[in-house]
């Protein structure tokens, strides 16, 4: 069961002392199968740090190290905790970003997040959870169209384009790390 | 078991473990440095026997006699006018031994007796001074009555057993530095790898749990012998340092006291949660034996009392099996008793390391 999932843990940390392409090496061959940790790096975009160790990373690196390890062996099920959190507005993005990837690839991808617009994005099916117990799983616009035939409305009209959107507008979208 | 991925983690940890300075310097050079300091030094090496003598004779036999004392190097020699003032002397510990020489001293046709006082406190001195006395008190015997001799004893040189203290000093630095490995580098080691998450992380791949320990523990031993190799390597080089022993015997005790120290770090980390809890409790372990193990100084020197509570401590076993070893050339089965020692210390730290141990 090991052997074909990835997990990506909320505040975990990867050995001192080793370079990324270091900590990939010694993750891949703990699984039978594996991918080159220079494919890795690429694929989130860290191919230049593979000599960095960890703690120098900024958050979004990471994260996006996280990533990499937990698809160390070419997993079919990926979990992810949290991706996004404490991310920026672009990190964040970038992220999303990385994530379609892996589903456009077939991969079943499992993540918990606390920001509703990210399930909205991301998900093909969101469970919601009230302590500890599954109170809804559906389709996003499901869930939400369930919630409009029972009279609910907002008291003001969603405009085009919100906060994040002038965010974005005004530092731009790449991802804004040395 | 598959081998591969505990070959990796133990590949892995080695290459973290080069790279950690931290580890390099407790490791490595500080026992070196405590071994350069104490046999550049040299203290404790047997000093010279601080000998008063009170010549009553004043006669040509006596001057002789004095002058033959004096040129052995050994010899640290004061003259005294009178008994009562060597014998103050003695006792406020400025001589080790005082020879008194009577007024009917020289060839006469019954003994002449001469007194020797000695400092009961320091045995090894006084002992060797007393044996030098007899020795020359004996050559003059001949000398005078002309008889010959029916037995020699006809000394060889042998460099394994001189008295020198850096001979003591490095087979208690080698055992002081495999526990202070042992003991800190796992109890470190496991608190971070348990608080930065690396352990939860590990238990989502496919590895067994035991691979993982395995090839942490597999690491330490070698650095326990890596440690053992360069020390005595020192040793003999730069210090002279006979190796007496047989060098796999040596490393066999390394690894069984790595071992011993190993589990003990385990214990430690499986139950303190972090560096600030793990810390003071390696040290309340290793601090009383560095002092307390005869690593710096004999174990005879203490009161018995205190000799006969740490026989038993674990770093006792190690420094004495490791100093009959490498400088007595004593073989690995003689060691038996420090031996069985070390294995009981090991099952019950293994016990405790299995009890309390917890990945998170």
């Amino acid at each position: 069961m090991r052997e074909i999932i990835g997990i990506q843990l909320q505040s975990s940390s990867f050995f001192e002392k080793l370079n990324l392409s270091e900590i990939l090496e010694v993750f891949g061959d703990l699984y039978p199968r594996r991918l080159a940790p220079a494919e890795l790096l690429r694929r989130v975009q860290l191919e230049d740090k593979s000599k960095a160790q960890f703690k120098s990373l900024s958050g979004g690196q990471q994260q996006r190290f996280s990533i990499a390890a937990a698809m160390v062996n070419d997993p079919l099920v990926l979990f992810l905790d949290e991706p996004t959190t404490g991310l920026d507005p672009q990190a964040r993005r970038n992220m999303w970003g990385l994530i379609q990837g892996f589903q456009a690839e077939g991969r079943t991808i499992l993540l918990t997040t606390h920001y509703m617009e990210e399930a909205e994005e991301l998900c093909d099916r969101v469970a919601i959870m009230d302590r500890g117990r599954i109170v809804a799983m559906d389709r996003p616009q499901a869930l939400v169209d369930n919630l409009l035939r029972k009279g609910f409305h907002k008291n003001y009209v969603a405009k085009l384009a919100n906060l994040e959107d002038v965010f974005l507008d005004l530092t731009g979208h790449g991802l804004r790390e040395g | 078991m598959r081998t591969k991925p505990t070959w990796t983690l133990t590949k892995a940890s080695l290459k973290m473990w080069f790279r950690d300075r931290q580890a390099m310097f407790w490791t490595f050079f500080l026992p070196l440095v405590i071994m350069v300091i104490f046999g550049v030094l040299n203290f404790g090496a047997l000093g010279r026997i601080d000998l008063g003598i009170v010549d009553l004779a004043e006669n040509e036999a006596s001057q002789g006699f004095v002058s033959i004392l004096q040129a052995i190097n050994a010899f640290d020699i004061s003259r005294g006018n009178s008994e009562a003032a060597e014998r103050l002397a003695l006792e406020d510990g400025e001589r080790d031994l005082v020879i008194i020489i009577p007024a009917d001293f020289g060839p006469a046709l019954t003994p002449v007796s001469l007194r020797v006082l000695y400092d009961a406190a320091s045995s090894r001195e006084t002992l060797v001074g007393q044996v030098i006395l007899r020795q020359i008190l004996d050559e003059m015997t001949f000398t005078f009555t002309g008889a010959s001799r029916l037995f020699i004893l006809d000394p060889e040189p042998v460099t394994s057993r001189n008295l020198r203290f850096i001979d003591f000093l490095v087979p208690g630095v080698v055992a002081m530095s495999i526990m202070q490995m042992g003991l800190f580098s796992v109890a470190f080691a496991f608190v971070q790898l348990k608080k930065q998450g690396i352990l939860r992380r590990l238990l989502a791949t496919p590895i067994r749990p035991t691979s993982f320990l395995f090839a942490q523990v597999f690491t330490r031993l070698v650095v326990s012998v890596l440690q053992t190799v360069i020390l005595i390597a020192v040793a003999v080089l730069f210090f002279d340092v006979h190796l007496a022993g047989n060098p796999l015997a040596v490393l066999m005790l390394a690894l069984i006291g790595g071992g011993v120290f190993i589990s003990m770090g385990f214990a430690i980390s499986g139950w303190a949660k972090t560096e600030e809890v793990a810390a003071p409790i390696a040290n309340v372990i290793a601090l009383p034996m560095m002092f307390l193990s005869g690593v710096f100084f004999p174990r005879e020197a203490m009161p018995q009392a205190l000799q006969a509570i740490t026989d038993f401590l674990p770093l006792t076993y190690l420094a004495e099996a490791m100093r009959n070893v490498i400088i007595d050339g004593a073989s690995l089965w003689s060691q038996w008793g420090n031996l069985a020692g070390l294995a009981v210390w090991l099952a019950f730290s293994f016990l405790v390391a299995v009890l309390l141990f917890r990945w998170e």
